[in-house]
């Protein structure tokens, strides 16, 4: 356990000595200040009188528009934004955790303490994973509290956005430590991911692209690679359909078929990568 | 003597990535080291001191035989709780401080946050860095990274030091300093693998070695064993004319002079004593005699070039 904390702990040291990780909260709490100063709503009644926006003044056509279903717009349409931004920075930041471990001069000095490899890579897996939890809780719970200010409504829902966020990034994360383990490369590590993250959104028109492919081989190797990858289009729509709550027509996604599979490829990701790392020559 | 660092039948084969090429590094090494030793590790670039110091600590997996830590085999992490490992050319982060390496290093060995923090202080003085204690890792010197890396590997008190170079780029005071260190770790009982190019410094550090080449031990022992030079003795004493000299090389003995004393070579101690008497009977003082040495170096040069000619010839 002292081991895993002395991990962890080295982990967020050298993150917040990173300019990557400070430029991201640097933007993060630039996005968060230009919201929190720039909106202002005028709230008659618990709907919407008039608003600015960068103090000019926002035309609403004379119409009162219902707080709760604006706020509830408004984070919906957010949460997706959220997902792709979050999912992205997260890897962007953890991304290099297993390639600088396994650089030479480095290695040597944590595998020669009394920590299995499966503790250490594991160890470092959980700090980049509260390293990325910290980072969405920042975002989501500033956003949720500045609306709260500005609005006087709380929707909890916001939050629990950030958990599907979260869990694909814990997926995603896995992977990108599976080929850092396997390249020692940040740069491959971080290209490889991004790249299965865009082909895995265009795997969900899988039958589209079954209908168009030549042959049946083709066909049947799309719907094969759709159940292999992580289903980021629709956990981005089960993102969005979770802060919505059914409004807005975005549906639900099938649970076990999206989160299930996308965690299936996390832990088998984790599994091959642990497996690779324990049987490593340095 | 029990020993704590067991290596026996140690192979390993390198394969390049498709399997086309094979290398040799270690081709059957033994070796033991006891509680409160100093053991050197000499040999050429590419004879596997570095191979077998990375088996030792499960760095790196033999291809055939087996090393055990306190009777412990070195696959199971445990076996490393009591070692401090120093490797050549290593890396700290450098965005960490010298106390916040030490107490990361110190807590990844198992010690509670509390018994590192108390033991830094003390530890960063006998490495002279209390000044540097919160600066930051990636401003040390080469030197000072040297000595912060020694500091690392005694953080948790360990009772086997494995250290590969570690005097390297550090100043000939800091040098001493070290080498002091190490003789008082090796005193207290602790067992130390050391791993150096800088013969000088293992020839002076170290009780036994072991000359590595082409992955084979080539020679193992107590330096004063290894750099005996068999039976030759020096001898000064006077008067000694050409008669004298004449008289031992008529008993079989080779004789020089050189620079003011006499080199004899004999087949044995009762033939050197036999040419004492015989200097003594003809009324000569005698005022030393010693046996001829070589130095580490000599002795580790000719084994490499024994070796190298040896290889050439087959």
């Amino acid at each position: 356990m002292r081991a895993w904390a002395a991990s962890v702990e080295e982990v967020f040291r050298e993150a917040s000595a990173r300019w990557t990780l400070l430029a991201y909260f640097a933007l993060s709490t630039l996005f968060i200040l230009i919201f929190a100063l720039a909106v202002n709503l005028d709230i008659v009644d618990g709907a919407l009188a008039g608003a600015k926006l960068f103090g000019k003044e926002l035309d609403l056509a004379g119409e009162k528009i219902d707080m709760d279903r604006l706020v509830l717009g408004f984070e919906t349409g957010f949460s997706g934004v959220l997902f792709m931004l979050g999912t992205f920075l997260a890897l962007f930041a953890t991304a290099h955790l297993v390639p600088r471990l396994q650089e030479k001069g480095t290695i040597d000095l944590y595998l020669s303490r009394p920590v299995g490899r499966t503790k250490l890579l594991l160890s470092r897996y959980s700090g980049g994973l509260l390293l990325a939890a910290a980072n969405l809780l920042y975002l989501i719970g500033s956003i949720w509290l500045i609306v709260f200010w500005k609005t006087g409504v709380a929707h909890p829902r916001f939050l629990l956005g950030g958990v599907v966020i979260l869990f694909t990034v814990a997926c995603l994360v896995a992977f990108a430590f599976l080929i850092g383990v396997v390249t020692s490369s940040t740069a491959v590590s971080l290209m490889v991911t991004y790249a299965i993250f865009f082909f895995a959104m265009l795997l969900s028109a899988r039958e589209k692209i079954a209908a168009a492919v030549s042959t049946e081989f083709s066909a049947n190797l799309v719907r094969t690679l759709y159940w292999i990858f992580p289903k980021t289009a629709e956990l981005a729509q089960g993102t969005v359909a979770l802060v919505s709550d059914g409004a807005h027509g975005v549906a639900p996604v099938d649970p076990l078929a999206v989160y299930g599979t996308t965690a299936l490829f996390g832990i088998l990701s984790l599994v091959l990568a642990s497996w690779r790392f324990s049987r490593k020559d340095f | 003597m029990t020993p704590v660092i067991e290596a026996e039948g140690l192979r390993k084969v390198y394969r390049s990535r498709f399997g086309t090429r094979r290398v040799n590094a270690l081709d059957g090494i033994d070796l033991s080291v006891g509680a409160g030793e100093v053991f050197g590790l000499l040999g050429p670039n590419g004879a596997g001191k570095t191979t077998t110091v990375k088996i030792l600590l499960g760095l790196t997996r033999p291809t055939a035989g087996g090393a055990r830590l306190f009777g412990i085999p070195v696959s199971d992490p445990e076996s490393r709780r009591r070692v401090g490992y120093l490797p050549e050319g290593h890396r700290f982060p450098g965005y960490l401080t010298a106390r916040q390496t030490l107490s990361i290093f110190g807590r990844m060995s198992g010690m509670a946050r509390s018994a590192v923090a108390a033991r830094v202080p003390d530890l960063l003085a006998r490495v002279r860095l209390s000044d540097w204690a919160d600066v930051k890792v990636k401003k040390f010197s080469k030197g000072m990274t040297q000595r912060l890396g020694l500091a690392a590997a005694l953080v948790h008190d360990p009772d086997v030091l494995l250290l590969d170079e570690p005097t390297d780029g550090v100043d000939p005071v800091g040098r001493r300093e070290i080498r002091d260190l190490l003789r008082d770790e090796a005193a207290r009982g602790r067992a130390i693998l050391l791993n150096s190019h800088l013969l000088s410094e293992i020839e002076l550090t170290c009780d036994r070695v072991a000359v590595l080449r082409r992955g084979r031990v080539a020679a193992q022992g107590r330096i004063a064993d290894l750099t005996a030079q068999g039976s030759r003795y020096r001898m000064t004493a006077s008067p000694v004319d050409e008669t004298l000299l004449a008289a031992f090389r008529d008993t079989g003995a080779s004789v020089e002079r050189v620079n003011g004393h006499i080199v004899l070579g004999t087949r044995d101690l009762t033939h050197l004593n036999s040419l004492v008497d015989a200097l003594r009977a003809r009324g000569a003082l005698l005022t030393e005699l010693s046996p001829v040495r070589s130095t580490l170096e000599d002795v580790f040069v000719d084994l490499v070039r024994t070796g190298e000619g040896a290889e050439k010839t087959q």
